[in-house]
């Protein structure tokens, strides 16, 4: 498939290599020596002062010594003390008889004595150390050149609740946490497949974040895999903290306002995206999974629309719609009429605005780019707020503050209905990101309708078009399924079409296997 | 890294582009310091002295330019001041005393250049994108309306679907009035304009169409004629008849009715007294629809038109008491003597604008799209159609029906 | 050719309804009404069909070298440097086109919206949105003009549709009003009206299904043909030819006569210059495009981007050399006549000479064997 060949450069380097350890740690020997002692001084050497860094002796079978090196905060010390130290103490029953040597050693641990689930050995120490970090046990035994490293992780996580910035009224209310894992599992259960795919990466000098790439083999473009992969694992970054950072390093065109990945801190959200053939990419810490590759029309979309029925998703949606419009053009068609047109509005109409404007010292674009403005800065403030007092301060107070400013002569009471329902509107974009971009064309084009009037807005609106047209994620062109037409996609632009009526995927990912069901089995 | 070198500098020609376009938002013009002009009034005056000097230096020297010919005309403007009519209702008694419109009176001698006159006056720029209406005294519209077409047809602002009037008054006077029913006097008599067709007292007519039917070979153009009533009510009181651009002769109010039958216009809206036979008493019968049919022909070279009418009536009022409306029969009756005297009135309104030559009908139209060697041979102009137009025979057909009685049973 | 074979049969279709679809929208039916009075429609239809068979000889000429636009064929067709010659000025007449559209743009948003603006900025910050957008490739291409074609087929129809009301079918009689001269010469200038189809030389090599494109090339004529069509007989309906002769561009006139039901929205044209300047657009852009292409195919290069900025000044000198509205239509209608032969005649003798060659070659061929 040739749907990366125009792909645009981005800073990312052309190196593909994986990621490796930082130069800092790397050991020039990665070999752990025989003696404990000598190991312990390795490691504590390379860790320099932890006061959480524990190492407690003991000896296996009343015999061998080792040594058993953990990080206090990160581990779950239950398992420590019950499934590690204790089995390994104690002679269980039917070893009793046996011959124990160095050599078998390992094996007995491995295979008969160890009660946990998760263990490994490993003979390089740069790997050892990783997964100490990480919060895995480690147990080093006097005389053997290996490891054994258990997966003993338990770390303080919130509970799984509604997410934050996704609230919907029917539909699922668990939303990801920062925990990767937890994130994979709830994945999982809602796709007990043997197609779905999880594949790893880890990301990061300094954090190593583990990254999760996750899609359904078999509808997934393979393209598309590879095409996250590599650009996956081109990035250099010493600390990814959330999955923001990784979408701003593999997105296609950055100088655009508009986003190309999709983030969602929905799982039920993913897994519809997944099933659509999209990939999914998570990162430990982060509670967003990002969804590539994306259309515009994704961005007004909600779950609920899919919840619900599809008259009241069709209506919601075209309300969203009108109010996606009403938030990028409502204040320059405001000033266009009033500045330039006038004659568009009727008569009485018109010449009441006139009335309300005639005490405001500036002109039309003055005055709403100012209230505009203040707007944005009032939004950034509720953001930052307390929950309790930032409810109070939202639009009511926006709207009191208006209505102070139009007795003051500062602004006409049209101007502040204008502006009011535009914040509104990009408020109802469901798509914060690309709510975001729409509130940033605003000014370009309100300052157009300034110069030019209505043909003013008008070049900004092909100016914008034109630029949406030519955009792309991951070689899909963003206005798919509208621009290069598709009559399966279609279904789910403008309305939303009944989920029977949808059996095909859309066209635009390039799917392996097109068919959602089979139309004649809708009976069954 | 070419790439993104390329971008930047993409982006900065375009800001750099930016402050040239910035240098003059020339269209921007607040709406607050435009002067609306809701609507012109036009009437004509002696070009004596006084006027001339009024006129001042303005658009011309006095004597010292060729002036056109005509006489001078007045032009009353009515605009709206912005800051005294407030959006949503109106407050209550302790409202406001001012006058929200503001009534200038200029003079010119042509309408361009009465504006510019006009324009002398004010502070801010007249706007005729908003006007409604434009008033033409009758002497003014005698002499011929083309003098103003020129004008109001070259300016972009003015709308095609603004009004356009003859008056018996003053056109001046028509701009001073206050009706008690709206805040803009002008919206009043632009309201009441616009509903004159949609009430069924008059076919639709606004400026555009006015054009139109003046540039039509075969038809000539009519308007409202409004006179005032008691000081503060306009009344139509009939249709204005043009020979050409120049106005005619004028018709009762009730004939409108029968013109519109002519054209077949289908919104009926008026009641004729029609005698019940036999008896001496009358009932009321209103048109509720109206078909027509023409069918035009040549009887000897010469034009010959067919005119069929089909009324659609309710009986609204009966005259007294000792009608009784309860039998199809009498209903029958009244039909056949309403299609009677329907057919008489419609004749002596055909004579009567063939006498003025002037075809409202659009007769000519029929004859030329039907005809076409006929009138491209004979007749080909808008005069010659005029003159054939006077000896023209007719034939009128009128069926009445009435369906309907209203609520009561006899 | 670089870029994948990607634009559908679809895209096709819009890319050339949306090209023909332009600033000629406005005074078409001032030409039509000039060339045939109440003939205007009959007028009407005959450019239609002239136009229709020219773009059909390109698309077959297209189909038969599926992988070259014009400028390349032609010079397999009549030789390395007649060919060359004749592209020459083919470029040269798209680049006065593109021209001519932006000063029509310019003027007419001049004299009707924008009164105080003065020209020379509506006509560069059209040509500086024709730039900025030619810088896509081909496929952008193709989803620009998908996109925008039911933004400017719509307001069209829905106008049509509101102005019914006030229409008078007795203008539209009788059917032939005028002599054959003028209806010839009216029908010639509106068939120049749809000289943008000549942009199908260009898309051909990039459509999935070459062959396709006969399918494409009729559809958009049946569509912009009607489009057209029912724009002139709503106009002549209800204006009548006479005053149609004295309005420049009665389109226009028609969007203000008509009304939204229950006074909502007065004069409507204003809202329909806003949804023109789309179509304006897409013309531009085309033509442009074509320009730009072409060149790089001419002199080899190897990327058109450049080209771009390059050629606008040229593109607003052309744009400029009218000194006033009249000369402009003027120019207008003789450039559009001598596009005719650009468009149809030379195509059409390509076509014939491609034909005889190739069936010479097939007479040697089954000579020899």
């Amino acid at each position: 498939m040739s749907l990366f060949r125009k792909m645009k450069r981005t800073k990312i380097s052309d190196k593909t290599k994986p990621m490796t350890i930082p130069s800092k740690v790397v050991m020039d020997q990665n070999k752990i020596p025989d003696s404990l002692a000598e190991t312990e001084e390795k490691i504590r050497g390379i860790l320099g002062k932890n006061d959480d860094f524990l190492v407690k002796r003991f000896k296996i079978f009343g015999q061998f010594s080792a040594a058993i090196f953990y990080f206090s905060n990160l581990v779950n010390q239950d398992i420590i003390n019950k499934d590690i130290i204790r089995p390994l103490m104690y002679v269980p029953e039917h070893l009793a008889n046996r011959e124990k040597t160095l050599k078998n050693l390992i094996e007995i641990i491995m295979e008969e004595t160890l009660y946990h689930g998760q263990s490994k050995v490993e003979e390089r120490l740069d790997e050892l150390l990783t997964v100490l970090l990480r919060g895995e046990t480690v147990i080093f035994i006097d005389g053997i050149k290996e490891g054994i490293n258990i997966s003993t992780r338990e770390v303080e996580h919130r509970s799984v609740s509604q997410p934050e910035t996704e609230q919907v009224i029917l539909g699922p209310r668990e939303g990801f946490i920062e925990n990767i894992d937890s994130n994979i599992a709830m994945l999982r259960y809602r796709l007990p497949t043997a197609d779905f795919q999880v594949r790893s990466m880890k990301i990061g000098r300094l954090t190593k974040s583990t990254v999760y790439y996750c899609y359904i083999k078999g509808i997934a473009n393979e393209t598309v895999v590879h095409e996250v992969e590599k650009r996956l694992s081109a990035i250099e970054i010493d600390a990814i903290m959330d999955a923001g950072y990784l979408e701003q390093f593999i997105e296609d065109n950055h100088f655009t306002p508009f986003p190309q990945i999709q983030s969602t801190e929905r799982p039920d959200k993913t897994v519809a995206n997944l099933a659509e053939g999209r990939v999914a990419i998570l990162v430990d810490g982060s509670p967003f999974a990002l969804l590539v590759p994306v259309v515009f029309n994704q961005f007004y979309q909600t779950t609920e629309d899919y919840s619900s029925r599809f008259l009241m998703g069709t209506f919601a949606r075209f309300a969203r719609m009108l109010a996606l419009v009403f938030s990028l053009i409502f204040p320059s068609l405001y000033v266009s009429l009033i500045a330039f047109n006038p004659e568009l509005l009727p008569t009485e109409f018109a010449v009441a605005v006139a009335g309300g404007r005639a005490g405001v010292p500036y002109p039309a674009v003055v005055e709403v780019l100012i209230i505009e403005i203040s707007m944005e800065i009032l939004r950034e403030a509720t953001v930052r707020l307390p929950r309790q007092v930032g409810g109070a301060l939202s639009i009511v107070g926006v709207l009191v503050v208006g209505q102070a400013a139009v007795e003051a002569g500062l602004a006409s009471p049209i101007t502040v209905v204008v502006i009011a329902l535009t914040t509104i509107g990009s408020f109802a974009t469901p798509a914060y990101t690309a709510a975001f971009a729409l509130r940033m064309l605003r000014f370009p084009i309100m300052i157009l309708a300034g110069i030019f009037g209505l043909y003013g807005v008008m070049v900004g609106i092909i100016l914008t078009f034109n630029h949406l047209l030519s955009l792309k994620s991951f070689g899909v062109p963003y206005m798919a399924p509208v621009s290069p037409e598709d009559k399966q996609g279609m279904k789910d632009v403008v309305t939303r079409s009944p989920l029977w009526w949808m059996s095909k995927r859309p066209d635009f990912l390039q799917t392996v296997n097109r068919t959602r069901h089979d139309q004649d089995d809708q009976n069954q | 890294m070419l790439h993104n070198n390329r971008n930047i500098r993409l982006l900065m020609s375009i800001f750099l582009l930016c402050p040239l376009l910035l240098s003059g938002c020339w269209d921007a013009q607040e709406i607050e310091q435009r002067a609306t002009v809701l609507a012109i009034g036009i009437d004509e005056v002696n070009m004596d002295e006084d006027n001339q000097k009024s006129e001042g230096n303005i658009a011309h020297s006095v004597n010292k330019f060729p002036i056109p010919e005509k006489d001078m005309i007045r032009v009353t403007a009515q605009i709206a001041v912005p800051g005294r009519i407030p959006l949503g209702p109106a407050q209550g008694s302790g409202g406001d005393t001012t006058k929200p419109v503001l009534i200038v009176k200029v003079v010119g001698h042509t309408l361009q250049d009465a504006l510019v006159n006009l324009q002398q006056q004010i502070a801010f720029e007249v706007f005729l994108g908003q006007l409604r209406i434009i008033v033409l005294n009758e002497k003014v519209a005698k002499k011929g309306t083309q003098r103003f077409n020129d004008f109001l047809r070259r300016n972009p602002e003015i709308r095609r679907t603004a009004s356009l009037v003859v008056s018996k008054e003053s056109a001046s006077s028509y701009m001073k009035l206050i009706p008690e029913l709206q805040r803009i006097p002008a919206l009043y008599l632009a309201d009441m304009v616009d509903n004159l067709s949609a009430l069924g007292r008059f076919p639709p007519s606004f400026i555009g169409l006015y054009w139109t039917i003046l540039s039509s070979k075969g038809q000539d153009p009519y308007l409202p004629y409004l006179t005032i009533k008691d000081k503060s009510s306009i009344q139509l009181s009939g249709l204005a008849y043009f020979n050409e651009d120049k106005m005619a002769g004028k018709t009762t109010p009730l004939e409108i009715g029968y013109f519109m039958a002519i054209k077949g216009i289908a919104q009926g809206g008026y009641s004729v007294f029609i005698k019940v036979p036999d008896q001496d008493e009358e009932v009321l019968v209103r048109a509720i629809s109206r078909k027509s049919k023409i069918k035009v022909s040549l009887k000897d070279g010469k034009p010959h038109v067919d005119i069929k009418i089909r009324y659609e009536s309710e009986i609204e009022e009966k005259g007294s008491q000792n009608i009784l409306i309860n039998d199809s029969k009498i209903v029958r009756k009244i039909e056949k003597e309403a299609s009677k005297d329907v057919s008489k009135s419609l004749k002596k309104l055909i004579v009567k604008t063939q006498k003025a030559e002037s075809d409202i009908f659009g007769f000519g139209e029929h004859f030329r799209a039907k005809f076409p060697k006929y009138w491209n041979k004979q007749i080909e102009t808008k005069e010659k159609w005029n003159k054939v137009y006077k000896d023209l025979t007719y034939d009128i057909h009128v069926e009445s029906r009435i369906h309907r009685v209203g609520m009561k049973a006899k | 050719m670089e870029y994948p074979r990607n634009i559908t049969t679809v895209q096709a279709t819009t890319i050339l309804i949306s090209t023909i679809i332009g600033v000629g929208v406005l005074p078409l039916p001032l030409f039509a009404v000039q060339g045939g009075g109440t003939g205007a429609p009959l007028v009407t239809f005959a450019g239609i069909v002239l136009a229709a068979s020219g773009l059909f000889i390109l698309t077959i000429l297209g189909i038969r070298h599926p992988q070259k636009t014009l400028i390349s064929y032609s010079e397999d067709i009549v030789g390395k440097w007649i060919g060359r010659f004749f592209s020459i000025i083919v470029i040269s007449f798209f680049l006065f086109l593109s021209g001519l559209a932006a000063r029509e743009f310019g003027e007419v948003v001049v004299s009707a919206v924008l009164r105080e603006t003065p020209l020379e900025i509506t006509v560069i910050v059209m040509l500086l949105i024709a730039c900025i957008s030619v810088r896509y490739n081909i496929n952008t291409f193709a989803y620009i003009h998908n996109f925008y074609v039911p933004a400017i087929l719509a307001p069209g129809l829905i106008i049509v549709a509101l102005s019914l009301k006030n229409a008078n079918p007795l203008y539209l009689r009788p059917i032939m009003e005028s002599n054959l001269t003028s209806m010839l010469k009216g029908m010639l200038t509106i068939s120049a009206l749809f000289q943008g189809s000549f942009i199908v030389t260009m898309i051909i090599p990039f459509m999935k299904n070459p062959r396709k494109a006969k399918k494409a090339s009729f559809w958009s004529i049946f569509i912009t043909g009607s489009f057209y069509l029912l724009i002139v007989i709503a106009t002549v309906a209800v204006f009548g030819p006479e005053e149609i002769k004295q309005i420049f561009w009665p389109t226009l006139e028609l969007a203000r006569t008509t009304a939204v039901p229950g006074n909502i929205l007065q004069r409507l044209d204003v809202i329909f210059l806003a949804v023109w300047v789309t179509a304006v657009f897409t013309t531009l852009f085309s033509s442009y495009y074509f320009t730009i292409f072409s060149i790089k195919q001419l002199c080899k290069l190897k990327d058109h981007r450049l080209l771009s900025f390059f050629i606008m000044p040229f593109v607003f000198f052309l744009a400029m050399m009218p000194q006033n509205i009249l000369q402009l239509y003027g120019v207008i209608k003789l450039v559009g006549k001598a596009g005719l032969l650009i468009t149809i005649l030379y195509p059409g003798l390509l076509l014939m000479i491609d034909i005889f060659k190739s069936w010479r070659k097939k007479k040697r061929a089954a000579q020899q064997s």
